[in-house]
């Protein structure tokens, strides 16, 4: 960030190029941090909505197994019918499952921004 | 039953409460201490806190008592609830915490630079919130009424004026101490009656049929689609939408911690709902007498004793007592620290002082409420909160944190669109009942709202001429990378 604001005072100095570096009101200050920052923000939702839909996918999967297989009434555990107890706790590790999926690919996007950062400055 | 121990149980939770409180007054200094503990909360103590307030009467004596009641859809309510964390996890925790700002409110004013758009969210904000604390009122009264015959208006006062006086002496710095320890509590007061009575139903009655306690038809394959379905989208997107929940991301130090924290949580709730549902089975075993509604929400505090008779029984359902008061106090603490920092905020001028009037108006109304009206279920009135939730705030919220085009006409036209259309369809339905075939999408809306509420939210933004702020750029950047270093 530093370097850039060293370049663009110089290049406003010189003659020929009299409005370059002048920073527009919320204009973003630098063109390649800003893509990059808009890079990250649409992987991120596409690691979001990925989740999500593979969430719902399992959910879905699960629902399906417990409405379609009547059999799963019949197999009782501990006196409770497997269909209500896959019902009870079977969605639980599902969650947990996605959402530590999720904080890793989040953190492996922010690592791959961090070092297009670094190489760019 | 045993009155003089259940009461000492609720007087020794309240006693922890304004100790653990007290000792976080001592360390609240600053306003920002007052707001959102100085960011220094670790994450595990931060997600306790989170659980803690979250995990409300609703689960803790409703979810039990929807399984006595109507058998295996009531596991779709906390299935929805861990989830809605998922949502939180997937499109909120990192961005918000980000953001810098102190409430709901305070975002939206800052993404879309408008007064006006803040005073909408805040509205919204204290509606979901009063709705929210009403239960946990009558929650109180409900206990208290089955354990000691207390009338019911003794518990919602109990409740309302501790958690004034908590939140108006230490801010969010206390309020955390506080919760984590609830959570703990809650957890405890189910698991420990939970383990012992499996093994005692295991062990002494096995004469049990299966098929009558659990009978298909009220089991996982007699499911409503419909229902059900739009049931899950409001609890998926209510969760990101209720007030108490989106300040903790601002007690996270950094956007990855806040995403630590979320993971945790979803832990966390996950646990406690697993033990709760035990609770529940366990209801249809052991007190399928107790299926009627009204009812059906003491069963959690009833079960020790019907398996258990005599001390052992008593002392369980004494610390029962405990968690159940726990679930009260935690869940109307965290939305009265976050409303009494809207209101504080937006009516008054930010200071500590104003704080603290604001706290003492905001447990006030919710009790006026809950004195004039009649306990409903639990586990209904927590589910119109977060259809609410989800409707009016949750898609102008994701869009504001994903969507670079949203302005604050749209925003604003979205929520209120969102919140009218729940209000109508809830108050049509209690009023006629149903009309045909549009008596569920009356009784569960979500599925419509919400989706009605977006359009109305990205329509009006595309075709408002004034657009969206210049800096949305920046501000978007600032909420999805992650802080220098």
């Amino acid at each position: 960030m530093t370097r850039e604001r060293v370049r663009v005072t110089a290049g406003a100095g010189r003659p020929g190029a009299p409005t370059r570096g002048i920073a527009l009101p919320g204009a973003p200050v630098d063109d390649a941090e800003a893509a990059y920052a808009r890079a990250l923000r649409r992987s991120q939702l596409r690691l979001a909505v990925g989740t999500l839909l593979g969430f719902v996918t399992v959910t879905l999967v699960l629902l399906g197994a417990l409405t379609l297989i009547p059999e799963l009434d019949d197999i009782v555990l501990l006196g409770v019918p497997l269909s209500w107890l896959l019902h009870a706790f079977g969605f639980y590790p599902v969650i947990a499952g996605f959402a530590i999926l999720y904080v890793r690919g989040a953190n492996r996007n922010e690592r791959r921004w961090r070092a297009l950062r670094d190489e760019g400055a | 039953m045993n009155a003089l121990l259940d009461l000492v149980a609720v007087a020794a939770v309240v006693g922890a409460t304004v100790l653990i409180g007290a000792y976080g007054l001592r360390v609240s200094r600053t306003t920002s201490d007052f707001f959102v503990a100085s960011r220094t909360v670790r994450p595990v103590w931060n997600a306790s806190a989170i659980s803690g307030e979250y995990l409300s009467a609703g689960t803790f004596l409703g979810l039990s008592g929807l399984v006595l009641l109507s058998g295996a859809e009531g596991f779709w309510f906390p299935i929805g609830y861990a989830a809605g964390y998922l949502l939180v996890l997937l499109f909120v925790a990192a961005p918000l915490r980000r953001s810098g700002a102190y409430t709901i409110p305070d975002f939206i004013e800052a993404r879309l630079e408008s007064r006006f758009a803040r005073r909408v969210t805040s509205a919204g904000c204290l509606l979901i919130g009063w709705l929210y604390i009403v239960p946990q009122l009558h929650g109180a009264g409900i206990t208290l009424q089955v354990v000691a015959d207390i009338p019911p208006w003794v518990g919602a006062v109990l409740v309302a004026v501790l958690v004034a006086a908590a939140a108006a002496a230490g801010g969010m710095r206390a309020i955390t101490y506080v919760q984590a320890f609830q959570y703990w509590l809650k957890l405890t007061a189910l698991l420990v009656p939970a383990v012992l009575i499996v093994f005692a139903v295991n062990g002494g009655a096995p004469d049990i049929d299966p098929r009558v306690v659990f009978p298909a038809e009220a089991g996982p394959s007699g499911l409503d689609a419909y229902a059900a379905g739009s049931l899950l989208l409001a609890l998926l997107f209510g969760t990101m939408g209720l007030p108490h929940v989106l300040v903790r991301f601002y007690t996270s130090p950094t956007g990855g911690s806040a995403r630590r924290t979320t993971v945790l949580v979803i832990v966390m709730v996950s646990v406690f709902y697993a033990v709760s549902s035990v609770i529940g089975l366990l209801a249809r075993v052991v007190a399928p007498d107790l299926a009627r509604p009204g009812v059906a929400d003491t069963v959690a505090l009833v079960l020790p004793a019907r398996v258990f008779p005599g001390i052992i029984g008593e002392l369980l359902t004494a610390l029962v007592v405990a968690g159940a008061f726990a679930a009260f106090l935690a869940t109307s603490a965290g939305l009265t620290v976050s409303l009494a920092g809207v209101i504080s905020q937006d009516v008054f001028s930010g200071s500590v002082r104003s704080f603290r009037l604001s706290a003492a108006v905001v447990a006030l109304v919710p009790l006026v409420i809950a004195l004039l009206t009649a306990p409903a279920g639990l586990v209904a009135s927590v589910g119109i909160v977060f259809v609410f939730a989800a409707s009016a705030l949750s898609p102008v919220l994701l869009l504001s944190i994903w969507w670079s085009r949203l302005t604050a006409r749209g925003a604003v036209a979205g929520m209120v669109t969102g919140a009218a259309a729940c209000g109508v369809a809830f108050l049509v339905h209690a009023a006629v009942g149903g009309v045909g075939l549009a008596a569920p999408l009356l009784a569960q809306p979500a599925a419509w709202t919400i989706p009605l509420a977006t359009v109305v939210t990205v329509v009006v933004s595309l075709t408002d001429r004034a657009g969206a702020p210049v800096s949305t750029g920046a501000y978007l950047a600032r909420l999805h990378t992650p802080g220098r270093g």
